[in-house]
């Protein structure tokens, strides 16, 4: 187990600065997941921790070593890749070995530790199979052995599910929260899938373009995010924007309705245009605010039914336990003002 | 419901629609097989034919059995040839190493890599006797390459004519002129190993040389494989222009390889049957060497 410690870190190529002055603390053993659109950074980032990539600027430090110019062997990091990267023409015990036989480890330690990895990650009838007779799931199971047999202090996963199908996803995602309990080691996992994120994190880092826009639990990004990105990129479906206007310095006026929002700390300017954000699972509650929506699509999944439609010309999605039903042309949505978050017109939260 | 509907009256008359697509298959196939058949085989057999006889040019051969290889077992200039085509072969390895070590340079990226890579393909685009009258030049006793070494007081080696040394230098000259192919080949194939592998080894604290070892030599083998074969029905098939011009077989038999060989007994002693009798046993050597190449591949096919 490692902290680590990252200090505006910075990543250019030739003029182009990529990662723009990152500042993070990682506990030892928590697992903190990235999280962003593509081209965001995320990957970048992880890759500069492995060492693959080289720092422009900043300090990276593990366990309180500075590592910026440490061979990426010797930071005490195992990473996970996204293609796995296992090598086609060695066996699964010798795909997990790779790096202790590289470093002439006594055999005896070898043999151990691959019985050991196999056992946590249930690969022992595999290990005398080449990766080509393996499953995409098994693959990765072997991928994970591999960073696990080098006992790293931190381990990394660049995108580790993306290849999967999404039942396999769902279950290697379980496995993985299962592992970092099992080994309690610090994690740090690269995703642009926000369940992912949701399911698996201690913390969330959520990147845009070379910044980190929030850190917090999964709950605190979901509950109370700094920005409009945030609050749209965790939660599915996205949460609502809706066109507003402040008429008090208490409420708001949507859809030619005025909304009080009696909760919130500062007071709203007359007139300031702001937007309203509202989840679609917070439109079915019981006594609130109450407007009515015009139907264009109801997606029945049969727990849940995603009802598409407009409010005032404005475009939302409102969630329901229940059947709607295809013939519905009109929804009656409710929500309690508590749950509404209002952003400024350049997405900065006002609470 | 419709599918099943439509599927049945087809499945009734299966055996004859299959036939009958296997009739228009074979039509698209026929083509290539025609040329194969007419340029391949029958002359295959053609030749063997004629090795069974002692055909003299213009006169119709008698057939005289295995009496051409029984003379070609007899016959020292054919065993020198053969004694060529073992050191010729024995040189392989130098064939595929020096292509693929600069190859995984240029992979690397050493500066000027794309020069090298066009100037290491260049003499691959001269015809043999271009590349012949080059070096007949650069390897004369008063040759540039003498020039050269009599700077460090190495006195001149007659390359050519020296029958210790024409071999080697043949072998040099066409190495010069074709391992630039091998380069490109290995150079497509090195941009296929995944470059995730070799990070996930450099993590794992795998040296440069591990990596090249373990990792990127054994993923490359196929195209190792597919290199040797190549190149090995290369040297044996393709090497006549520059033999021709450089060296004419000679001094004595010392360049003498079997496809020279089955020239001077075609087109100086005017013998056919023999000449045809010598191509059926280069015949048998390659297919031989090229089986045993395939085998080692196929059973790598599952890398």
């Amino acid at each position: 187990m490692s902290n680590i410690s990252i200090t505006d870190l910075r990543k250019s190529y030739g003029q182009v600065e990529v990662i723009h002055g990152v500042s993070l603390d990682i506990e030892p053993g928590e697992f903190v997941v990235f999280v962003g659109p593509s081209g965001c950074g995320k990957s970048t980032l992880l890759r500069m921790i492995a060492g693959l990539e080289d720092i422009t600027d900043g300090d990276l430090e593990i366990g309180g070593t500075l590592m910026n110019d440490v061979e990426p062997a010797q930071r005490g990091i195992a990473m996970v890749f996204q293609s796995y990267a296992l090598y086609p023409h060695m066996t699964v015990a010798d795909n997990m070995s790779f790096g202790l036989r590289m470093a002439h480890a006594p055999k005896d330690e070898i043999d151990r530790k691959v019985k050991d990895a196999a056992r946590i990650l249930q690969l022992e009838p595999l290990l005398d199979r080449k990766p080509a007779a393996l499953s995409g799931g098994q693959r990765q199971r072997v991928a994970i052995g591999r960073a696990i047999v080098r006992d790293p202090d931190v381990f990394l996963f660049d995108e580790p599910l993306s290849n999967l199908d999404a039942e396999l996803r769902v279950e290697m995602r379980v496995q993985i929260a299962k592992l970092h309990r099992t080994l309690s080691n610090t994690m740090i996992y690269v995703t642009h899938d926000q369940t992912e994120a949701m399911t698996l994190a201690d913390r969330i880092v959520v990147l845009r373009a070379g910044h980190i826009e929030q850190v917090g639990t999964p709950i605190e990004l979901y509950e109370d995010p700094d920005n409009a990105f945030v609050a749209g990129f965790i939660g599915s479906p996205r949460m609502n924007f809706l066109n507003a206007r402040a008429n008090g310095p208490k409420s708001v006026e949507v859809a030619g309705r005025t909304i009080p929002l009696p909760n919130l700390t500062a007071d709203l300017r007359d007139g300031t245009a702001l937007q309203l954000g509202i989840r679609p699972e917070h439109l079915d509650a019981t006594d609130g605010v109450r407007l009515m929506m015009d139907v264009d699509v109801a997606e029945d999944l049969g727990a849940t039914t995603f009802v598409h439609g407009t409010v005032g010309g404005e475009t939302l999605v409102a969630e329901r336990r229940a059947h709607v039903g295809n013939a519905v042309r009109e929804l009656e949505i409710c929500f309690a003002p508590d749950k509404v978050r209002l952003f400024d017109p350049d997405g900065a939260r006002v609470r | 419901m419709g599918v099943s509907k439509t599927k049945q009256p087809l499945r009734k008359r299966g055996g004859k629609a299959r036939s009958e697509e296997r009739r228009f298959a074979f039509l698209f196939v026929m083509p290539a097989l025609l040329l194969v058949v007419v340029f391949r085989i029958v002359p295959l057999i053609w030749g063997f034919v004629l090795s069974l006889t002692d055909a003299r040019g213009v006169t119709e051969g008698a057939f005289i059995g295995f009496d051409n290889y029984a003379e070609l077992a007899r016959d020292p200039a054919f065993h020198d040839s053969m004694a060529n085509t073992i050191l010729l072969i024995a040189t392989l390895p130098i064939w595929i190493m020096v292509p693929m070590l600069l190859a995984i340079l240029i992979h690397q990226g050493v500066p000027g890599g794309k020069f090298y890579r066009a100037v290491y393909f260049f003499p691959a685009t001269l015809s043999s006797v271009i590349v012949g009258s080059i070096f007949n030049v650069l390897l004369r006793n008063d040759g540039q390459l003498n020039q050269f070494l009599e700077l460090f007081g190495i006195g001149a080696i007659d390359w050519l004519g020296n029958s210790n040394t024409a071999l080697l230098s043949l072998i040099a000259v066409q190495l010069w002129a074709t391992f630039g192919m091998s380069l490109l080949i290995f150079l497509a194939g090195l941009s296929t190993v995944p470059s995730d592998m070799i990070e996930a080894a450099k993590l794992e604290g795998a040296s440069m040389l591990q990596t090249f070892w373990h990792v990127i030599i054994p993923t490359l083998r196929p195209i190792i494989e597919f290199v040797a074969v190549v190149t090995t029905i290369g040297v044996l098939t393709n090497m006549f222009g520059l033999i021709y011009v450089l060296t004419a077989g000679g001094p004595g038999t010392s360049t003498t390889l079997p496809e020279f060989l089955i020239w001077i007994e075609l087109g100086r002693m005017n013998r056919p049957g023999y000449a045809a009798a010598i191509s059926m046993v280069l015949f048998v050597l390659m297919a031989g060497i090229a089986y045993a190449q395939v085998r080692i591949m196929s059973r790598n096919v599952n890398v």
